[in-house]
Formats: C-alpha cells, sequence, structure tokens
C-alpha cells in the first residue's frame, strides 16, 4: 500500500497587519493507506488549515500535498475522499435521505438505493423523512458520516467526528470508524478527544504553532510507562535506599509506595522488601497516556521558547 | 495547487462582453428607449422636495404628481392662485400625460391672474401658450392639448386668428376629436377670413353627421349624431346667408344696394387720453357706429416691451413656460365699449402697483380694433375682412400682415403715466387730431348702418 | 450541469423558506392590493396612477429581494461551513457559484410571478368595468417580465461583489449600481448631451454608462402606464434588452467565477 497523504515541506503564510505567520510552517507528514492516523494539536496549531490545504480549499505558499498519490486540486481526488467538517451543518429544510440524494448528485453517477443503504448503516433510516431541523447532534453528526460514505471514499478526513456526543453516541461513532479501517479505507481524524484517539488510532501526528513536534505509531510514542508497587512492613530505611533513579517513593503511616519507570525491573524491589519482611501488596504497571504525551510534548515547546 | 484556469484570457473576454454590451446599450437599446418608454423631461429641473423627487426618480412619478394636484385643488379653494403655478410645473414635469393639468393650467394661467378692475394679467399668456404648446407635444396622439391651445388663441387672445386656424387644424387631423369640437375650426377659418375652408369644412362636417345617423348606433350615440348634424345644418345656413349679405357670392364683390359692404364705411375713429392721476387714465373716443358691439382694444406697454408689437406683442414667440414673469414689465389691455357713438372710461392701474410697475421710462398706447372680431351685424356692413370699413385717418393695413384694421398709437412717458417731473402740475392730455369735444358732429341716417327689412322697404 | 442544478435546487428550497424573504414579499403583497384603495388619486388618472403605483411597487420589492437573497448566499455557505462539504466533492467553483446564482434566480422568479398574478387579480377586481381584459393583462404584464431580467442582472452583480465583499459592503456596493444605473440614468444621459458639461464629467458619464450594468433599460412600464403609444420596434427591443441582460449575468458570473477560484475559504 502506497501513502495515502504525503506532505513534504508544506508551508501556509498568513499576513498579519505587522508581520507573517507560517501557520504551517515546513510540516512532513505521510498517512499511509488502511490506516486510521490521528492528527493533534491544540487550538490554532494549524490542524485545520493542513487539511483544508489537503482538500484544496485553501492553497499552500510552498512545498508538496499529495492525497492518493496526486497534487492537491485534482478533481480525481474529490471523487475519492470525503470529508466531515467539525460543526457540520446541512440545509434545515432538506430531510436526510434528500440530503444524501443531494451529495449523491453531486457524484452523478450513485445509485438512488446507495443512500437509503447507508441510512440503514448509519441507524438512521428510521428518521429520514424528517428534517435535519428535527436531527439531534448525533444524529446530525451520523449523517454526515453517511454522506461521507456515498462515493465509498478512500480517504476519509474527520475533524472532532465526535465532538459534543453523549456517551452512546460517541461509541457508535467509534465503532462506525473502526469499521472504515476494516474495510480498507484510510482515515485521517482530527479530534481533541485524546482517549477516542488512543483507542482507534494507529498512527498519530501532534502539531504544535506550525510545526510537527512528533509523529509515529502510538506503541512506539506510547512507550516508557511506570510501575506503581505498594507494599507495607516496609522498615523506612529501605524506603530511603531505594529513592533515586527517577522513581518516586513516598512513605505513608506503614505503606511503601514506589513510582518506577517500566525500564527498570520491579523484581529486585519486591525480592528487597521481601527479605525485609514486608509485604506486598500491589503492582500495578501504568502505560503511558497519549494525554500525558501531548501535554508533556506542548509544554516543553513552551519551556524552550 | 492552485487553480489552473487562465486568468488573463477570461478577463480579457469578460472585457470584451462588457464592451458588447455597452455597444448594444447605446446602439440599439438607448435610442428605441428614449423614444418609447422614457418619461419626459427629464432635464427640466421641478422644485420638488427631496423625498418626493426621490420617489419621482424611483419610478413613483405618475402617484407623486397625482397628489401634488390634489394639493393644488386646495389651493385653487382657498384662492392662493401663486401657489398653484409651481404645482402646475412640476405636475408636467412629473407626469406630461396628466392632460388635465396642462389644460387647467393653462386656463389658470391665461385666465386667473387679473387686476383691481378685472382686466387679466397679460403677461402670463405666452407662458401659458407655451404650456399648450408642450401638453400637444407630450400628448400628440389626442386632439386635446391642441384644441386648449387654439381656444386660448381664439377666445382669450381674440386676434391674430391664424394661429387658432392652424392649432385647430392640428386637433382636427386626431381621430379622437368630438365632431362638435371640429367645428371650432369652421369658426376659426371664418375669423381669419378663410371663407372657402369654413365653407368646405361645413360640408364636410355635414356629410359626416349624416352618415354617422345613418348607423346604426345606441341611442345616445344617434342623439349625439343628430345634434351634431342639426348644428352644423343650422351654422351652415347661417354662414351661406352671411356670405350672400356680404357679397361674396357676386363677382363684383357686391350684393344688394341694402347689404352691401361697399362702400366701405368710414368709422371716423378719434380719441383722447388724459393722465388724471398717477396711473389712472380717462380715456375718450369717438365711433361712427350706432349700433352697439364695437368694442375698441386699449393697450399700455412698456415700449421696450420683449416681442412687442403694434396693438399686442407675439404672445407665441417663446416656448419656455415661465410662471415668474419679470416684474419690472408692464402690459395692460382694456376695452372701450362704444355707446351712442362715443367712449368714456377711466381705466384705474394705481391699484395693482406690482401687476403695473411703469419702470420703464417710454409706453405706448395702442388703439387697436379688428373687424374680424366684430359681433355678425357689423360684420354684415364691415365684411367678414373688413372690405366694408375704412377711416380716413387710421386705416392701417401693416400692423396685422394686410388685414384692415384700425390702429393708432400714443407715445407716453414715465413721468406722464406716474404724474411725476414736470407732469406733477399739469395733466398730460394727449389727442388725435380729429378729436373733438362735445356732441358729435355727424348726423344724417345715411350714415347708419341699416339693418334690412326693418327700418327701410 | 448536474451539479449546477442540483446546487441551484438546494439553493432555491432554502431562500424560499427564508424569514426575511417571505416578509418583503408580503410586504410588497399587501402594498401591492391596498393601492387601489387610496383614495387621494383623481378619478381622471387613477388607472394610470394606480399602474405606475402598483408596477414601481414590485420593482421596489423584487430589488429588494434580489439583494437581500443574493448578498448572503456564497459568506453564508462559507459561515456555516457547508461549502466544504461541496467543494470536497468533485464540484469545480464555477459550478459552485453559478448553481448558487441560478437558485437565487428562480427564487426570485418565483416571487416576481406571485407578485404578477396579485397585480392582475388587484387589475381584474378594479378595473374590469372600465375594460380591463386578456390584451391589457400581457400588456400589464410585459413590465414584471423586463423585471425579472433587471432583477436578475442585479442578483449577478451581487453575486459578483459576494464573492471578495462582506455583506454589508455588498449591500451598499450593490445597490449603488442599481441606483446609478436606474435613478440616476437620467443625469449621467443629461450630462452627457449638455454642452455646458466640462469635458471630464463628460467622460466620467460616458464611462460609468458604458460599465456599469444599466438596469434603467428594463423599465417598460410606461407603455403601460400611458397606454395608446405607439412602441416602435418592440419585439427588436425586448429581444435586444434581455440579449443584453444574459450577456452581461454571464460576464459577471464569470468574473465572480474567476476571482473565487483562487479565492481561500
Amino acid at each position: 500500500m502506497g501513502a495515502a497523504i504525503e506532505i513534504i515541506d508544506l508551508v501556509k503564510t498568513y499576513k498579519t497587519r505587522n508581520n507573517k505567520v507560517n501557520v504551517v510552517d515546513h510540516i512532513n507528514l505521510e498517512v499511509n493507506e488502511g490506516e486510521i492516523f490521528g492528527f493533534l494539536g491544540p487550538n490554532g496549531a494549524g490542524k485545520t488549515t493542513t487539511i483544508k490545504i489537503l482538500l484544496g480549499i485553501i492553497y499552500q505558499n510552498s512545498g508538496i500535498a499529495r492525497v492518493l498519490g496526486k497534487e492537491v486540486g485534482d478533481m480525481q481526488i474529490h471523487r475519492e475522499i470525503a470529508y466531515l467538517p467539525e460543526k457540520p451543518y446541512y440545509y434545515e429544510h432538506m430531510t436526510g435521505i434528500e440530503i444524501l440524494q443531494f451529495y449523491a448528485s453531486l457524484f452523478g453517477n450513485i445509485p438512488k438505493e446507495k443512500c437509503q443503504q447507508l441510512l440503514e448503516r448509519v441507524n438512521l433510516a428510521n428518521d429520514s423523512t424528517k428534517t435535519i431541523s428535527q436531527y439531534s447532534k448525533g444524529m446530525q453528526q451520523r449523517i454526515g458520516l453517511a454522506s461521507s460514505l456515498l462515493n465509498d471514499p478512500r480517504l476519509l478526513f474527520l475533524d472532532e467526528p465526535t465532538a459534543g456526543l453523549d456517551p452512546i453516541a460517541h461509541i457508535e461513532i467509534r465503532d462506525l470508524i473502526l469499521g472504515f479501517r476494516d474495510e480498507g479505507k484510510t482515515v485521517f481524524i482530527s479530534s481533541h478527544e485524546l482517549s477516542d484517539v488512543e483507542r482507534i488510532c494507529d498512527r498519530v501526528a501532534i502539531i504544535n504553532k506550525g510545526k510537527i513536534e512528533m509523529q509515529g505509531r502510538l506503541e512506539d510514542l506510547l512507550r516508557g510507562g511506570r510501575y506503581e508497587i505498594t507494599a507495607s512492613g516496609v522498615p523506612e530505611e529501605l524506603g530511603r535506599k531505594v529513592e533515586g533513579k527517577d522513581w518516586i517513593v513516598s512513605f505513608a503511616q506503614d505503606r511503601l509506595i514506589v513510582d518506577m519507570p517500566d525500564s527498570d525491573s520491579p523484581n529486585e524491589l519486591m525480592q528487597s522488601i521481601i527479605a525485609a519482611k514486608g509485604s506486598i501488596l500491589s503492582v500495578i504497571p501504568r502505560r503511558k497516556r497519549l494525554e500525558d504525551l501531548f501535554v508533556e510534548t506542548v509544554r516543553n515547546k513552551e519551556v524552550s521558547k | 495547487m492552485r487553480s489552473d484556469i487562465n486568468k488573463p484570457v477570461w478577463l480579457g473576454a469578460c472585457a470584451a462582453g462588457i464592451a458588447v454590451c455597452a455597444a448594444l446599450n447605446q446602439g440599439v437599446l438607448h435610442p428605441l428607449w428614449v423614444r418609447n418608454y422614457a418619461p419626459k423631461n427629464l432635464s427640466v429641473s421641478s422644485g420638488l422636495a427631496p423625498d418626493q423627487m426621490l420617489l419621482a426618480l424611483a419610478g413613483f412619478r405618475e402617484m407623486v404628481a397625482s397628489i401634488l394636484w390634489v394639493r393644488a385643488d386646495t389651493y385653487f379653494d382657498q384662492g392662493n392662485y401663486d401657489a398653484v403655478l409651481p404645482i402646475i410645473r412640476m405636475v408636467t414635469w412629473l407626469d406630461p400625460k396628466q392632460i388635465d393639468v396642462y389644460s387647467t393650467g393653462m386656463w389658470h394661467i391665461g385666465y386667473n391672474f387679473t387686476d383691481e378692475q378685472s382686466r387679466s394679467d397679460r403677461r402670463y399668456l405666452p407662458s401659458a401658450l407655451a404650456l399648450g404648446a408642450e401638453g400637444a407635444k407630450n400628448n400628440s396622439e389626442t386632439y386635446e392639448m391642441y384644441f386648449e391651445t387654439g381656444w386660448m388663441w381664439f377666445h382669450k387672445i381674440n386676434d391674430q386668428y391664424d394661429n387658432a386656424v392652424t392649432w385647430f387644424e392640428k386637433a382636427s387631423e386626431k381621430s379622437d376629436i368630438p365632431p362638435a369640437r371640429r367645428n371650432m375650426l369652421s369658426s376659426a377659418y371664418q375669423r381669419a377670413g378663410q371663407l372657402d375652408k369654413a365653407l368646405k369644412l361645413y360640408y364636410d362636417q355635414l356629410n359626416k353627421a349624416e352618415i354617422s345617423m345613418k348607423e346604426q348606433l345606441d341611442q345616445v350615440t344617434a342623439f349625439t349624431a343628430r345634434q351634431q348634424r342639426d348644428t352644423v345644418e343650422k351654422n351652415l345656413d347661417v354662414f351661406l346667408v352671411r356670405m350672400s349679405q356680404r357679397g361674396n357670392f357676386n363677382a363684383d364683390g357686391t350684393a344688394t344696394e341694402l347689404f352691401d359692404t361697399q362702400p366701405p364705411f368710414d368709422v371716423g375713429f378719434s380719441a383722447e387720453v388724459s393722465v388724471i392721476d398717477a396711473a389712472v387714465l380717462r380715456v375718450r373716443a369717438t365711433w361712427n357706429v350706432r349700433p352697439v358691439g364695437t368694442r375698441i382694444r386699449v393697450i399700455l406697454r412698456d415700449a421696450d416691451y420683449p416681442n412687442g408689437t403694434d396693438a399686442g406683442m407675439d404672445f407665441g414667440a417663446s416656448d419656455s413656460v415661465n410662471l415668474d414673469p419679470p416684474k419690472n414689465l408692464t402690459f395692460m389691455q382694456d376695452e372701450l365699449f362704444i355707446r351712442n357713438r362715443r367712449a368714456d372710461k377711466k381705466m384705474d392701474m394705481s391699484r395693482d402697483p406690482t401687476m403695473y410697475t411703469f419702470s420703464k421710462d417710454k409706453y405706448y398706447l395702442d388703439f387697436y380694433y379688428n373687424p374680424r372680431s366684430a359681433p355678425p351685424h357689423i360684420q354684415d356692413r364691415f365684411g367678414f375682412l373688413g372690405e366694408g370699413m375704412t377711416d380716413k385717418n387710421y386705416l392701417n393695413t401693416t400692423a396685422r400682415n394686410g388685414e384692415r384694421v384700425i390702429f393708432h398709437r400714443m407715445e407716453l412717458t414715465r413721468d406722464m403715466l406716474k404724474r411725476e417731473g414736470e407732469w406733477i402740475d399739469k395733466m398730460p392730455i394727449l389727442r388725435t387730431p380729429n378729436f373733438i369735444e362735445g356732441s358729435s358732429t355727424r348726423t344724417g341716417e345715411e350714415e347708419l348702418i341699416k339693418v334690412p327689412g326693418l327700418l327701410n322697404k | 450541469m448536474r451539479a449546477i442544478f442540483n446546487i441551484a435546487r438546494t439553493t432555491f428550497g432554502e431562500a424560499v423558506r427564508r424569514k426575511i424573504i417571505l416578509i418583503i414579499l408580503i410586504l410588497g403583497l399587501a402594498f401591492i392590493i391596498i393601492t387601489p384603495g387610496l383614495g387621494i388619486l383623481s378619478p381622471r388618472s387613477e388607472r394610470a396612477a394606480v399602474t405606475s403605483l402598483t408596477l414601481g411597487l414590485i420593482q421596489m420589492t423584487s430589488a429588494l429581494l434580489a439583494i437581500t437573497l443574493t448578498i448572503y448566499l456564497v459568506p453564508n455557505e462559507i459561515d456555516r461551513r457547508t461549502i466544504y462539504t461541496i467543494l470536497c466533492k468533485p464540484v469545480r467553483r464555477y459550478q459552485f457559484i453559478w448553481g448558487k446564482y441560478l437558485g437565487a434566480v428562480a427564487t426570485i422568479g418565483l416571487m416576481l410571478l406571485m407578485m404578477t398574478l396579485v397585480l392582475l387579480a388587484v387589475f381584474a377586481f378594479q378595473f374590469n368595468d372600465r375594460g380591463f381584459n386578456a390584451a391589457e393583462a400581457a400588456e400589464l404584464a410585459k413590465a414584471p417580465l423586463m423585471f425579472f431580467f433587471q432583477m436578475s442582472l442585479l442578483a449577478a452583480v451581487a453575486m459578483f461583489f459576494s464573492v471578495w465583499t462582506s455583506p454589508i459592503v455588498n449591500f451598499f456596493l450593490t445597490s449603488g449600481t442599481y441606483i446609478a444605473g436606474t435613478v440616476f440614468n437620467g443625469v449621467f444621459e443629461t450630462l452627457k448631451e449638455s454642452r455646458s458639461t466640462s469635458p471630464i464629467l463628460r467622460a466620467l458619464s460616458e464611462a460609468v454608462q458604458a460599465i456599469l450594468p444599466n438596469f434603467g433599460r428594463f423599465q417598460v412600464q410606461n407603455a403601460a402606464v400611458n397606454p395608446g403609444q405607439v412602441i416602435q420596434s418592440e419585439a427588436v427591443y425586448f429581444g435586444t434588452a434581455i440579449g443584453y441582460a444574459l450577456l452581461y449575468i454571464v460576464v459577471m458570473i464569470s468574473l465572480a467565477s474567476v476571482l473565487f477560484e483562487n479565492r481561500e475559504v
């Protein structure tokens, strides 16, 4: 499989009154076909700008951007991609089925039955004749997803697909997205819902102030978890002995709690506790969270600045 | 990547498109629109209030015109005639198709401005005629304004009848003229001395009336057609009798020795004018004609009055509608009514200082009589063209392009009229050389106008 | 073409449901209906005044409709981001612009049709006993027909401005263009024809009249207000005026498309 998205040294500059600002600043990015890719960053980082460039809605100042092997702006791309914007608005006077029929008509070669099938897929078949104004937020999101699937796209851009949804709707959308991957589609998600990204994405990139701070497979990025070992009946001097080495040791009443990186083996500590006639109450491995990585990345940038 | 459209080519094509549009607009649309659909008189300034102007320009001209004309009604009721004048101008500018306003405006300007002695302010007459002409031009599809303008010449000016003929002829050409109104053209022909045309028109009208009567019409139209036939028949009969009496059918121009217009009767005009007070004249005149019906026109005007002529002015010289004639001009027209072969009338202009400003130095006082406007019983002696009238001192054939009229001019100065300067204590008196004070010197029945069949067998 | 048609249809469906459009339309219809009741007009010219007033109202109402409708077409799509869902489909920008424009024109046409029908009904009711018949109705309807082309051209101007200005600025630009082409048309003509106009002012008047669309050419209501006039070469005039409108519309929308092509939304 080739690259679904390829960005090389992309720059987008906006002029303000006094100076120019690189909203996208020499970024390089690659998204493989068939994966779910998470595109993360704080507000104003350049996520939406990057997506708009890939969609051909705005134009880069320099650099290369390719989608499905073609330069952005090639009309053929639009037959094979789909976009679900953040907080989408649909023509309120139209019913669910009419919305799909309208968007289908823009492709020109989509059979009518497909609209009904998609409504069933997103569980809106019973609400197809209601107008959009009667749809809840979750239903609007689902109709958006349905419209994204009209042309059976190879690549979907989803901007905050689960924002503002209740937990059940949240799960439904997530499951739909996972289903896309099973179908071999590539999904490019921009989201602040880090828990969702962590659950479903294969690879992520974090963009901050126009620059890609890091990108890669989640499991690689989140490597570096910790162990939390709790023991009781351990003498204080043991606690003092095991301090340092990036271990966090706390002693409360007669309990020793040690937080250590998972690169260090806990076996030696446990043997020390047993030797000191203490009791090991728990050994809990804690994986690194995406939220931690995100905060860490963004804050480090601010500190280094 | 940015769009690959060829921007310069597209912009060039758009510019070419605009150029084609401009050419279409100027070459085809503009002349046709001006001819067919443009409101008239776009460039005339109107004196409208800003909101009225905006409404007018935005396409509500006729509505604004109607509202203004309704307001004019109120001014008429109040007697505020001056306030009506600008409304007339505004409404005719806004809605040149409102014929009512043109005709009412003409009447108002021509007839309603008078002095304390009910003499019309003749300074407005050129504007009244110009308004009529404008109304005719803007409503050329109907007879109405042509007729109204002709009527103003015929009735108000009551002179220079060729002009009335011209306008009545134009009115007659329009298909919507009622037959009864076309009859006026015959009257105008008679006054203008175009007797053949008058006769021909009478016969033409009679034929048309006969044809109308024979058509299967509704009751009202049938009645009107019969009435028209009867009227024309009567008028024609009278006309033929008069023509006969006045010798028009005889080769030598005579009728009989009793009804002849030959030899011409000497009217023996003489006059005396005394400025009895500032702007007050006493005018006395003699006239040999015993039967009543003679009115001698007296005109006092600035010697340099614009377009001034002998005994009047060229009323049709200007085509601009000036509703505010210059206040420094003076023009007074009055009449002497002859009774018992004399007239004695006081013409008081002192109570109308705005109308008679006497701001110039030199004035003409003209005496004028045109037999074409004489009543029928006098025309029976004088003839249609005054061929039966003469005056050894004051017969004139130049004042009215060859027509036989009585005309005499006196000259006065401002000081005389205002009784100023050397005339403070001395009364200016001007006389014709033949004026004789006191009783008439003429006696003798041979000088009477004989009425056939009554006094003589 | 299918994309243009479907965008137009959607635009039409949305436009006819916009409250402000409906309010303007209802007010216009109400004024048309009550016009004959204005008893201040003199009896002799009642027909002329009513014709003038109602046609003037239709023109003003449809102008307001055309401007209000069109100035928000593109900006609303951008603000609500519906434009993204369309432009990410295989729809070219010029198709989007044409589709929005034609949807607006269809809406304007419907509104004008409704006003014309009400106008004819009012006339049939008011003047039936004074000879208002089918032939006169047809004559009367010519003015709204030309208004349709006039407003289509006005909408094209508004569309052109909408791709590069905000709605408020667009409102004044479009209104100004309309006023220059109608109300002040006579002023420009006078300036051009008057001998006392300075050369600069004359050149400016010529330029303005050449470049700006001449909306005044579609004001043919004088013939209906003052019937009985002989109209010269009516078919030629109407054909040319419609051709003029169509060509200008193509130019305006093409310019809008060119500008929109590189606009970042």
